[in-house]
């Protein structure tokens, strides 16, 4: 198997992650605010 | 690479300090959202009003743990490229498949507290008790499997014993879950997951640079077998693909700790909470997954044998101490996210199955303060009891085979009893017991599956391949695809399976408890008169704690 291609399939892991992260990490924030906004707790 | 060669370890100083940032900065977000009168909704699904943010980090952390992490890496040593995909990737889609049938569950109980409350409302409480007591022994059971996994991550790397490593981890989640229960686990899960998928962003790329790029899979293809350089090798799907597939449903149903997020989150987030969790799962291991992979391609031999010890081994070969660090704090959240959800289930299911509807007689309202007073009683004896299993005083891997073929058993009925009026009680409990009755002499080989024997476990398995493909199918598509998928998988299958599949018993026993526990509720459901009225279950499924706001209705689709 190519070796580069099996460079790509180990390494679009962690992107995905990146991606997954950083929508999570925005929508807690999101949340966050509105609850600051609303006057209650996040959860 | 030497069997004997020694881990790199961290100080004792750096793991203290370690311990000490984690734990601690947890318990002071635990602290912050304390309340001095804690409510007992809000103890057990916060309310069942949870933003997408929270509720979809807590899923995704709750699901990672430490036993996933070192299962993809071994399945990735073992079956080669494919194998993490074996793994994680049927891991992930047992969070995308519960989610229509998560979508049903809410509409018909949207304020319950637990799957087992609802078929109490449903049944009654041979099947509430049926699926509690499924929920307390794997509770428990994953439970020492993190506190197994946090000992073993210690006495690797740093010079305190496994029980010091046991008893850290047990006291450092106990007390910051102890006072708000499912509150403080789900907000204190946002962290975990951000320090869990921040070092697996860090950690795959510097173990790929540091262990020679792409250099490692040009020298090191010899390493691996014709079946461990194939993407799509029967070896791995047979011996660990298909198995899991088979589980998937049943984990998922079983598990109170997806049911209690499912009761937890806004209900018209429920889909995209679980999407992204299936995507945040999915990538997350399978990509730590590829850290065996490379410990493959790398001729690398696992430490006393043990592949468990490889992504530790790994982590200590071509990480710094820094990185290190970040490894140790990677499984720490992996581990601690699931033990806390795993106490907040378990004190749900005490305070509201146990104490709420067993335990305080029929006409009388269960007190709010007492429910808290068990469930916080529920999570210091659930630490004592995986403090005790931890250290060795049952086997582990008996009772996760047990309670994975409960599981197994329950999902028809349990998922059944939710769309057909017609399923009763008796047919739930008997099909589950017989499913039960047929699955334990089968797992625990008691008997030969030579000759005849075996092509008949053969024929229950195409039907029970069937079953899972077809309930697979049901969540998303309905009835009518669904009984054709069933029909041609089990078609398709069984030129494959006759004859065949009896000799992988792991696959055998669970396909068998599907097919009996589904034969046995259908045949005993089709003729019954019963026309339950699903309304029902929202009157008799409520608020215990009446200081709580009700949950906006518009938010319900």
């Amino acid at each position: 198997m190519d070796p580069i291609l099996l460079a790509i399939y180990v390494l679009i892991w962690p992107i995905i992650v990146a991606g997954v992260l950083i929508v999570l990490c925005a929508a807690f924030f999101k949340d966050w605010r509105q609850a600051r906004k609303d006057g209650r707790m996040i959860v | 690479m030497p069997d004997d060669l020694e881990f790199y370890q961290l100080s004792g100083l750096t793991v203290i300090f370690l311990f000490i940032a984690f734990y601690g900065g947890t318990f002071l977000v635990s602290a912050y959202i304390g309340k001095k009168r804690e409510n007992a909704d809000g103890y057990m699904t916060a309310g069942n009003k949870l933003g997408f943010g929270v509720s979809a980090a807590s899923m995704t952390a709750t699901w990672i743990w430490a036993a996933s992490m070192y299962a993809s890496a071994t399945s990735g040593y073992t079956y080669g490229v494919s194998g993490p995909l074996h793994y994680g990737l049927w891991g992930a889609l047992m969070i995308l498949f519960i989610y229509p049938f998560g979508k049903r569950i809410r509409a018909v109980a949207p304020r319950a507290h637990t799957l087992a409350e609802v078929m109490h409302a449903r049944h009654g409480r041979s099947s509430q008790l049926m699926l509690a007591g499924s929920n307390i022994v794997g509770s428990v059971i994953s439970l020492t499997s993190n506190f197994i996994a946090g000992g073993a991550l210690v006495s690797l790397l740093s010079p305190f014993t496994f029980g010091q490593g046991v008893i850290g981890v047990a006291a450092g989640v106990l007390i910051y879950t102890l006072w708000s229960g499912f509150r403080a686990s789900v907000l204190t899960d946002f962290m975990q997951v951000v320090a869990m998928l921040g070092a697996v962003v860090v950690i795959i790329p510097a173990v790929f640079i540091a262990a020679g790029g792409t250099g490692m899979f040009e020298q090191g293809a010899e390493n691996l077998t014709p079946q461990q350089l194939d993407f799509f090798s029967s070896d791995a799907f047979l011996n660990q693909g298909a198995p899991y597939i088979a589980a998937v449903l049943a984990y998922a149903i079983g598990n109170q700790t997806i049911a209690q997020r499912l009761f937890a989150v806004r209900e018209d987030l429920i889909k995209k909470t679980f999407v992204t969790a299936t995507i945040g799962y999915g990538a997350t291991v399978i990509g730590i997954g590829m850290l065996g992979v490379m410990a493959l391609y790398l001729g690398i031999d696992p430490t006393g044998g043990d592949l468990n010890n490889l992504i530790p081994q790994m982590a200590s070969t071509f990480l710094g101490p820094i990185l290190l660090g970040v490894f140790f704090i990677m499984i720490l959240g992996s581990l601690s996210s699931t033990a806390d959800s795993d106490l907040s289930a378990l004190s749900s299911i005490m305070m509201a199955d146990v104490y709420g509807k067993n335990i305080v007689s029929k006409n009388k309202k269960p007190s709010p303060q007492r429910m808290l007073l068990v469930g916080r009683i529920t999570m210091i004896i659930a630490t004592a009891a995986g403090l005790y299993f931890a250290s060795g005083g049952l086997n582990i891997l008996d009772l996760l085979v047990f309670v994975g073929a409960l599981w197994g058993a329950l999902v028809f009925p349990v998922i059944a009893s939710f769309y057909w009026p017609k399923v009763t009680n008796t047919a739930f409990t008997v099909s589950v017991l017989a499913a039960l009755a047929v699955f334990i002499p089968v797992r625990f080989e008691w008997f030969s599956m030579a000759g005849a024997t075996g092509y008949v476990f053969d024929v229950v398995s195409v039907v029970g391949v069937g079953v899972v493909l077809g309930l697979m199918a049901f969540g998303f598509f309905g009835l009518k695809p669904a009984r054709i998928v069933g029909l041609v998988a089990a078609l398709a299958s069984a030129p494959f399976v006759i004859g065949f599949l009896h000799d992988y018993t792991v696959l055998t026993a669970s396909l068998v408890a599907y097919a009996v526990s589904t034969i046995v509720c259908y045949l005993m459901s089709v003729r019954s008169t019963q026309n339950f009225d699903f309304d029902l279950i929202k009157q008799r499924v409520g608020d215990y704690d009446a200081s709580l706001e009700p949950v906006d209705p518009s938010a319900s689709k």
